[in-house]
């Protein structure tokens, strides 16, 4: 049942000064899959995320991206190796529509970003590519407003339909549901269902309903140290996950 | 449509047939003309200034240092007493211009927001001090061009740069196209990331744009055209001096780019005109020019919060 494994980290580490924000975590991320990290508040969700995605070094260790190792290239080159993220805070271009919001996101991988002649108001393929992100993401209505103007839920959409519009390979999103009502957490889940038919897909959530409801694999983590990974039952029956969540009493979901 | 805004052609249709004119009613008056020029020069370098600030983001305190560069360059590379020719010396001014800038911005851009202001401005200084104490450029006197270029092209001379009649109407043709250059770039898909990277920089990142050089492209572009403006500054008044380089001219740039409407571009010469004609009445009505000057400014940012290109704006623009 497995997918190719796409994106892998071995014995990824990384240390604040004396901190462990992330100790020595080996993971495996599968093509066409949905895998769910959670764990207590501090628990290095989001720093592991934030080397995926290069925004860190890590301070030993490696990623491994379709076989090669990836830690010594710059942030801006995991983007174009097909590793898009989205963000916890809301990331994107306030000021400009939603379509151009996506066109910034397409024309990285059409070229033509050093042509200071050509008009970017001439971009037909720019633009279908970009309308069709848009689209993907449920946005297509909104695709001529400005991104200020749109609701929270639709810039969270928005944030999502910009990542795909990189035409990525693995999507890492950060809280997508973060601050979400009910009924549009609801609208984002039946958004990734649909997505991680075709893309690798790294979900940081706390909305656990939601993780056990998406999640093809699950890791758990607590204190930067990697607890388990399985499927959504096994996770659910391990005690030793009951001990990380309910054992301490201070985190209640 | 390259003008995007419809105060921004009303501009152009007004303040350039205009000044294309000027010169016919100022003829007997050739301090005028040639105030009106270096007016119209400076406005190219805060243009420049306007857009590194204003549509860049990177707010630097130093670009007078390329201003003046623009004349030294000139003075160091040109021989003393010969003609040399306008349009490739033009060429080798932008280029070593750019090349400096390259360097500078290399080491410049890596800091950001205050420190890289602190930067810039140290930069400055440093060729400030240089050439204020230097023997060979004549110290804080500067070095005086005995020969101006001149401006042939195989053989045919359009106009005469001793001529201010003429080199008006080159500085007036250089504005034009400063402005136009500026909003090409702006237009283009270059300009759309430049626009990206300076409302979200780290989102640009996350996208898979190196913002570095794409800053750094910028950072050349616009230090070569204020080189561009010192030159054409040095080749009017025949001289260069560190004064050039100091760092009241990159403050006084920056006011007027803020004067004029920040990021707008063709509110640099806005700016620039109103900031030059206060400068010019208040000078000719009391010894305390200053501090009226400056208390009209303050008075003039807080009415107009985006400039008075902003404010024009705010007249002419369709509400939407």
């Amino acid at each position: 049942m497995n997918n190719a494994v796409i994106l892998e980290t071995e014995g990824l580490c990384k240390h604040w000064g004396g901190l462990k924000a992330l100790d020595d975590i080996s993971l495996k991320f599968h093509d066409r899959e949905l895998h769910g990290i959670v764990g207590p508040n501090g628990a290095g969700k989001s720093t592991l995320l934030n080397l995926l995605c290069g925004h860190y070094k890590p301070t030993s260790g490696k990623i491994v991206h379709k076989g090669e190792a990836i830690d010594a290239i710059k942030p801006y080159a995991f983007a174009r190796r097909g590793i898009g993220r989205s963000f916890q805070k809301t990331n994107i271009y306030p000021s400009a529509t939603c379509l151009e919001n996506c066109c910034v996101a397409v024309q990285r991988r059409m070229g033509g970003s050093f042509n200071f002649l050509r008009s970017r108001y001439r971009q037909q393929v720019l633009e279908e590519i970009a309308t069709e992100a848009l689209e993907k993401a449920g946005l297509g209505q909104r695709r001529d407003q400005v991104a200020s103007r749109i609701s929270y839920g639709e810039q969270r959409q928005l944030e999502i339909a910009m990542v795909l519009a990189t035409s990525p390979c693995v999507l890492l999103l950060d809280e997508p549901m973060a601050g979400m009502g009910h009924e549009e957490s609801q609208l984002i889940i039946e958004l990734l269902k649909t997505l991680k038919r075709e893309y690798c897909i790294v979900l940081v959530e706390h909305d656990m309903d939601a993780v056990f409801e998406l999640s093809d694999k699950l890791t758990v983590m607590v204190d930067g140290q990697h607890l388990t990974t399985g499927t959504v039952d096994q996770v659910r029956d391990d005690p030793r996950v009951r001990d990380a969540y309910l054992g301490q009493g201070d985190e209640v979901y | 449509m390259l003008f995007n805004k419809r105060t921004e052609r009303y501009f152009v249709w007004v303040f350039f047939p205009l000044a294309l004119l000027m010169p016919l009613f100022l003829e007997q008056n050739t301090f005028y003309v040639s105030k009106l020029t270096t007016v119209m020069i400076f406005a190219i370098f805060v243009m420049s200034l306007d857009y590194l600030v204003g549509r860049c983001g990177l707010i630097t305190l130093g670009h007078a240092m390329f201003y003046g560069l623009g004349g030294y360059i000139f003075v160091i590379i040109a021989p003393e007493y010969e003609a040399v020719n306008f349009w490739v010396y033009t060429f080798y001014i932008c280029v070593i211009a750019a090349l400096v800038a390259l360097i500078i911005g290399f080491l410049v851009l890596r800091t950001s927001g205050i420190y890289m202001i602190m930067i810039t401005l140290a930069f400055a200084q440093m060729a400030f001090y240089y050439f204020s104490d230097s023997i060979d450029f004549g110290g804080n006197d500067g070095v005086f061009i005995y020969v101006k270029p001149d401006t042939s092209i195989f053989g045919i001379s359009l106009f005469d740069l001793d001529n201010p009649i003429h080199f008006y109407y080159l500085c007036l043709l250089s504005l034009f196209n400063t402005l136009f250059f500026f909003r090409l770039v702006i237009r283009s898909r270059f300009g759309r990331v430049i626009d990206s990277i300076h409302e979200n920089p780290g989102r640009t990142t996350a996208l898979g744009y190196n913002v570095f050089v794409f800053r750094l492209m910028a950072y050349t572009m616009a230090s070569a055209l204020g080189a561009y403006a010192g030159y054409l500054f040095t080749l009017q008044y025949g001289f260069v001096n560190p004064s050039m380089l100091a760092w009241t001219t990159s403050g006084s740039a920056l006011v007027m780019s803020i004067l004029g409407g920040m990021g707008s571009i063709y509110g640099a010469i806005l700016g620039t005109l109103v900031y030059e004609g206060l400068h010019y009445v208040l000078e000719h009505l009391t010894e305390h020019w200053l501090l009226f000057m400056g208390a009209l400014i303050i008075l003039m940012v807080i009415l107009f919060k985006n400039g008075i290109a902003g404010y024009l704006e705010k007249l002419l623009e369709k509400r939407s």
